[in-house]
């Protein structure tokens, strides 16, 4: 491997970590909130995809500038599929329960998609989807450069809300001990019900990104939740700090393996890190002690 | 009065007695009639045809497409009386790109819905074990999609593959053209990258052992398993050996994922050849310009003048309102085999006198396609060859073979 190619694997890793981060970044939250394995997030990702790819080729927006309606849209749907469907499980099964629900729901969103677009892969082709500037002897595409930053002040803004606002104290106190925050005056069902419209959110800010970068077709959304959740799990389940942490570091690594070793090894990175996780350190390694305490 | 109905049913009973009795005895030697001859008491009943699609899951674009041909050819069978008198029924199972399923489907077809003849799925991942259900029932298996070379490697007697080349010599003229160029012209390195899938190497490994064997250095050979979402990285490897010809085993995803990664790394050798991608009407939304230049092999094409194809393009066009694709062609195709080795030989039935005999005349006779002659070996492979596609000024050129009547430009090097 010559030294200019690892630095290209190291930039496209960390470009694809941080798309990897944003998309991961949902899962941890449903987790936080809810202790639900949320199984559809992909499904919704590519849901926020298509819709993208409609506005843009009926309006000729900019992906980008499809945000303020798919956002908002998803956000509701989000807060709908919480109210009239989650929060129906009993408590006792509902980490079970949640995945087999989530599964139909993946299923439905596939189904819906395969019936308006065809099973037809889809994709935009943007004047700036295929151009790069030189950094380091290494190609930076500028498509992939918009997705981390998008990724980047979605997570930004995301955390922000967390960690300073009214809303985020509230949330972050169902996420730690639901019953004691009930007793101090927090209405958790409401703020789990945000909690998950504001992870769909994100769904929809994923989408658009996946739509600048890559192609897409409805039951493609299977080859992401195993990468996303072995994620979430290394990071630490309900962490979206270390999500994001852990989507850089399996991002870079994946390049590494695929241009060090082969693609097809690189594919086994996320199961490995899982593994490891799981036997060493299961609360997650960046974060996160929710796995433990619940 | 409370008497009537009683004697009514009493006397409707004794009627269909004796109706009953009569038939029974008037049948007896009717039917020792009807096997003594040989007219077949199934005339007019439709020949009912088994198949089991990929309509959901990874191949589902694929796989509507070749139903949209199994239809088609259906359709136009029935409209000029179907085959030896009766029409034609088509049975379809959703196997869900399941190598399980698509077993159990075939098995239920054959067994349970007891239909005259099989057509095979698509993709060689499902030919494969789909096949092997068909070789142990004795019952021909004419397949659109299974071109690996494995698909040929296992000694079915049944199998027959009803398109011009199987999947390693997809890019014969191609191989052909690029190892006689001159000295100088003649490039020197080849990178290859291909999905884990049999079809796809097939054609990537075909091309490469043939530049190869005349000298021209392999630098790069990568594989890559289905369901990778990102192909930046095996890009930058590619790019990185700057080979003069890159060979991709590609299906769609894959060939843009690589294209578009290696028009941002700024790798544009003079020759670029992917598989399956660019023939689908979806490549110029997914990668525009780049296109430009990209070869592949094509078993088919709209503007050929072999018999029957004006005819499947017009008809295509006429229900379908688009264009047809090569999917639909390979399933018009299995169709038009059958059609043509179910007239000669005269039976229609699952019977192993039946499927034998139609294999037998399959195997020793050459059929009119819209992909045009066709002829098989014992193996089932077929004996013709693909020609080579180009995208050139935005349109796809036929530029090998050079000098045939199919060609229609002059194969270009990119920039």
């Amino acid at each position: 491997m010559t030294r200019s190619l690892f630095v290209q694997a190291i930039v496209f890793g960390v470009l694809t970590g941080g798309v990897y981060a944003l998309m991961a970044s949902g899962l941890s939250l449903y987790f936080g909130v809810m202790r639900i394995v949320q199984i559809a997030h992909p499904a919704f990702l590519f849901l926020g995809a298509y819709l993208t790819y409609s506005l843009h080729n009926a309006l000729g927006w900019d992906p980008l500038l499809t945000l303020p309606i798919t956002v908002p849209a998803f956000f509701l749907i989000g807060v709908a599929v919480q109210r009239l469907l989650l929060a129906r499980l009993r408590d006792e099964n509902r980490a079970m329960m949640s995945v087999l629900l989530t599964f139909s729901i993946a299923v439905v969103v596939e189904g819906t998609l395969s019936a308006i677009y065809t099973g037809s892969y889809r994709s935009i082709n943007l004047d700036y989807a295929s151009k790069s500037f030189e950094l380091f002897g290494a190609r930076v595409p500028y498509d992939r450069l918009i997705g981390l930053a998008v990724a980047g002040l979605t997570l930004l803004a995301l955390f922000s809300i967390l960690k300073y606002t009214r809303y985020g104290r509230a949330l972050r106190a169902t996420m730690q001990h639901r019953d004691a925050a009930r007793l101090v005056g927090v209405d958790t069902e409401r703020v789990t019900a945000v909690g998950f419209g504001i992870g769909l959110a994100t769904a929809a800010v994923g989408g658009a990104v996946l739509s600048i970068i890559t192609t897409f077709f409805p039951s493609g959304h299977w080859e992401w939740i195993a990468k996303l959740m072995a994620i979430i799990v290394v990071g630490g389940l309900g962490s979206v700090g270390g999500a994001a942490l852990a989507a850089l570091v399996l991002g870079v690594t994946e390049a590494v393996v695929q241009v060090w070793l082969s693609p097809v090894w690189a594919g086994m990175v996320f199961y490995l890190f899982l593994f490891l996780t799981l036997i060493f350190r299961p609360q997650g390694f960046f974060g996160g002690r929710l796995a433990q305490r619940f | 009065m409370p008497f009537a109905p009683r004697l009514t049913t009493d006397r409707r009973r004794l009627r269909r007695w004796a109706i009953g009795t009569g038939v029974l005895i008037g049948a007896l030697p009717v039917a020792g009639l009807t096997a003594a001859t040989t007219v077949p008491d199934d005339a007019g009943e439709p020949i009912r045809i088994g198949v089991s699609l990929p309509l959901t899951g990874d191949f589902s674009e694929p796989g509507e497409g070749i139903q949209q041909g199994y239809d088609l050819w259906a359709a136009d069978v029935n409209a000029a009386g179907g085959i030896l008198g009766r029409p034609v029924e088509l049975i379809y199972r959703d196997d869900a790109s399941d190598v399980n399923k698509v077993v159990s489907d075939y098995e239920q077809l054959i067994s349970v819905e007891d239909v005259d003849f099989v057509f095979g799925p698509f993709s060689s991942r499902l030919v494969i074990p789909a096949s092997e259900v068909a070789e142990d029932e004795q019952m021909v298996f004419l397949e659109p999609a299974g071109a690996a070379p494995e698909v040929f490697e296992r000694g079915l007697e049944f199998l027959f593959y009803a398109a011009p080349a199987v999947a390693d010599e997809h890019y014969d003229y191609l191989a052909d053209y690029l190892t006689a160029l001159p000295e100088g012209e003649r490039p020197e390195t080849v990178a290859v990258a291909s999905m884990d899938d049999p079809f796809a190497q097939g054609t990537a490994y075909g091309l490469r052992d043939q530049l190869a064997e005349a000298g021209i250095e392999v630098v790069a050979d990568e594989v890559y398993p289905p369901g990778t979402t990102d192909y930046s990285n095996i890009a930058a490897k590619i790019a990185d050996t700057d080979a003069d010809v890159f060979v991709g085993g590609t299906q769609f995803e894959d060939a843009v994922g690589l294209l578009r990664a290696f028009e941002e790394l700024g790798y544009r050798p003079p020759y670029m050849a992917f598989s399956t991608g660019p023939t689908l009407p979806e490549f110029t939304e997914a990668v525009g310009d780049a296109r430009n230049g990209i070869l592949s092999p094509v078993g088919w094409s709209q503007e050929a003048t072999f018999e029957s194809n004006p005819e499947f393009v017009a008809s295509f066009q006429e229900t379908f309102d688009t264009d047809p694709h090569e999917d639909a062609a390979n399933g018009y195709t299995v169709g038009q085999v059958l059609n043509q080795a179910v007239e000669a030989v005269g039976c229609a039935d699952s019977s192993e006198e039946c499927q034998t005999s139609v294999r037998d005349f399959i195997r020793d006779n050459e059929f009119v396609t819209v992909v045009g002659p066709l002829s098989f070996d014992e193996a089932g492979r077929p004996e013709q060859a693909h020609m080579i596609q180009q995208w050139i000024d935005g349109e796809v050129e036929i530029v090998l073979p050079a000098g045939s009547d199919v060609q229609t430009a002059e194969l270009i090097t990119r920039d």
